[in-house]
């Protein structure tokens, strides 16, 4: 018999209301995980727009709660567009709208001409030629809506022609179409604005010194080269960060209520055999110590019950096909890693108080309670 | 014997009180054991019996007075646990033996903090179990298991750490005579094969006879007439030699205590 097997063996003795412990703190590590894999799929997600076209960097409107309500003036894009030490700047216009089932489709306006630099060569079909109403559909779309090339589909309320297909590896790009920019600003009613502009600098030049001369230039805009640059135009990420900190301490306050509760009528229900175990000579940290370990036991069970949970949510998730157009649930490591240091935290803070109540008996004290 | 054997317990001018003074549990308790004896304790309910044999096991403190074993004075030991786990074992009057784990699990619980590895303690506890002659029922929970089995198993978790000292609180206060009887066999062989110093509580003057000294209290302190030592002088009135009262023949406390050949 070792000191763990012992911790584990007193947790077995009330399988009920230890199994309605696991489940109970499972739930809030389940949220922690899932909406941990969530973020990290929307923050992929993010980092692929911000790369749209292998741009170095992008440029939207300063202060924006949301990216999609990013509006950068035709007079900004043409401003930037003409700088010597930008090569090229690509506005893209993007408009949310709802085809089929699917709520959620990207429809994205470029100039014609422009579209190549963005996504290359089309799979099939061709790319946008300059008529109105043509449409490139990235292949996740194309299957989704299950279009070919020469079909006559309905995005919204507008009919367009799919003369094209394309690939990408961005989840939200592929499961979209492209339109002319002036078709989408028609749409949307967004005449002479763009969403975002995509700028590759001159050769030679520092994008970081090109992004910050832009940001003076135009102070009502923003550059952004990485995903931790993302708040500056989309408060979503940031309040989607600070939901996941909230839901963790939710998590870790109701689970450590929940582990004290437990341990508490544990420690109480055991005070006798505290007191047999200090008579055989246990001293007060192993005691603690034992306490402490069902405390962290219970909750690092609870812990991998949650993450299975979590996994199984955010694919549950995925399942409504709204969700699943733009987003991957993305499992990184940290998620896991963050659950399983919360986990342990619960577990601690939660058999504090029991495992100090526990220290606190006399032996005989807990020798006479019957 | 008593010359020359060192003294294990000391109790000097000791008092206890409960209930914020009501209830005076120790008044003024004397009383030396010494090295390899088997003394009992006897007195009416509430003379203070437990209440002593508490404070030589450091599982409570004096309000006055000192309580020395092996010299140490139990008010001041540092770490009560070590001393506990290995100075002194103790066997309650009901076993108290963990009902979720096995006879041989409950015996190796005194070792977690001895410095003894897992297998280590596992072979201990099965060789202990084997000397209270239970050796075939190590994988059996308490109730599985007669009542003075589990005190037998009590005995063998009293004595995991191979201590000098054995504390046994009305060790067959429940079990029927014959069981009582195999218990004080055992605590007989342990005290003759292992040198043994036992501490003894009951009340049931037959059990004590099997001591080789009887202490009687009364009323928190050695019932009068009775001297703290176990010099054979001491012998007289109240303070009798156990061996004395169990054999007709007579003959003197000394020889009686010889005649287990421990001390040899």
């Amino acid at each position: 018999m070792t000191f763990p097997s012992l911790v584990l063996r007193n947790l077995l003795r009330q399988r009920v209301r230890t199994l309605l412990t696991v489940l109970g703190i499972s739930v809030g590590i389940t949220t922690v995980v899932a909406l941990g894999a969530v973020t990290e799929g929307m923050r992929q997600t993010s980092g692929a727009i911000i790369r749209t076209g292998n741009a170095d960097f992008m440029v939207a409107q300063n202060g924006a709660s949301d990216f999609s309500f990013s509006t950068v003036q035709q007079s900004e894009l043409d401003r930037i567009a003409a700088r010597p030490d930008v090569a090229r700047a690509v506005g893209v216009l993007y408009n949310i709208t709802g085809v089929g089932g699917n709520a959620f489709f990207p429809e994205m306006g470029v100039r014609p001409d422009q579209l190549p630099a963005i996504v290359g060569r089309s799979t099939a079909g061709r790319l946008l030629s300059g008529a109105p109403d043509e449409a490139v559909l990235g292949e996740g779309a194309a299957r989704s809506l299950h279009a070919s090339v020469g079909e006559s589909i309905l995005l919204g309320r507008t009919r367009v022609r799919v003369v094209g297909t394309f690939r990408s590896s961005s989840r939200f790009e592929n499961g979209g179409a492209y339109l002319p920019l002036r078709t989408v600003q028609r749409i949307a009613g967004k005449p002479d604005t763009v969403t975002a502009v995509y700028v590759t600098v001159a050769p030679g030049a520092d994008p970081k010194r090109v992004a910050a001369s832009i940001e003076r230039d135009e102070p009502t805009l923003a550059t952004i080269s990485s995903v931790s640059e993302y708040g500056k135009v989309d408060q979503g990420m940031t309040m989607l960060d600070a939901l996941q900190l909230a839901i963790s301490l939710l998590a870790v306050g109701i689970g450590a209520i929940g582990v004290t509760n437990t341990m508490v009528m544990s420690v109480l229900e055991r005070t006798r055999e505290i007191g047999i175990l200090r008579a055989v000579g246990w001293s007060r940290r192993r005691i603690m110590t034992s306490v402490l370990g069902e405390g962290v036991a219970l909750c690092v069970l609870a812990g991998i019950v949650g993450m299975a949970l979590g996994v199984a949510a955010a694919q549950a998730i995925m399942l409504v096909p709204t969700i699943s157009s733009f987003l991957t649930p993305v499992y990184a490591p940290a998620i896991f890693v963050r659950a399983f240091a919360i986990a342990v935290l619960v577990g601690l803070a939660g058999a504090a108080y029991p495992a100090f109540r526990a220290t606190r008996l006399t032996p005989m004290e807990a020798l006479r309670h019957e | 014997m008593s010359d020359t054997a060192p003294t294990v317990v000391s109790v000097r001018d000791v008092h206890k009180a409960y209930d914020d003074g009501r209830i005076h549990a120790l008044t003024g308790m004397n009383l030396d054991v010494e090295q390899g004896e088997w003394v009992a304790i006897i007195g009416p309910s509430g003379c203070g019996k437990s209440t002593l044999l508490h404070l030589i096991a450091a599982l409570d403190h004096p309000d006055s007075g000192h309580v020395h074993v092996y010299g140490r004075d139990l008010d001041v030991i540092g770490d009560a646990a070590a001393y506990r786990r290995s100075v002194m074992g103790l066997v309650f009057q009901l076993h108290n033996l963990l009902p979720t784990l096995t006879a041989v699990e409950n015996i190796e619980l005194p070792m977690f903090g001895s410095g003894r590895g897992r297998h280590e303690r596992r072979s201990r506890a099965l060789e202990l179990l084997d000397l209270v002659g239970l050796a075939d029922r190590a994988n059996d929970r308490p109730t599985q298991l007669s009542g003075g089995q589990r005190q037998r198993v009590a005995i063998a978790r009293a004595l995991a750490n191979d201590p000098p000292l054995l504390l046994a609180d009305e060790p067959t206060g429940s079990l029927d005579s014959d069981a009582g009887r195999r218990i004080l066999d055992l605590i007989a062989r342990l005290r003759d094969t292992r040198n043994l110093t036992t501490v003894m509580v009951t009340h049931d003057t037959s059990v004590a006879t099997r001591a080789d000294r009887i202490v009687e209290m009364l009323d928190g302190r050695l019932a009068e007439g009775q001297g703290a030592g176990a010099s054979p002088g001491a012998a007289t009135g109240r303070l009798v030699g156990a061996r004395m009262l169990a054999d007709p023949a007579g003959g003197t406390l000394q020889e009686s205590r010889h005649r287990g050949g421990r001390h040899g």
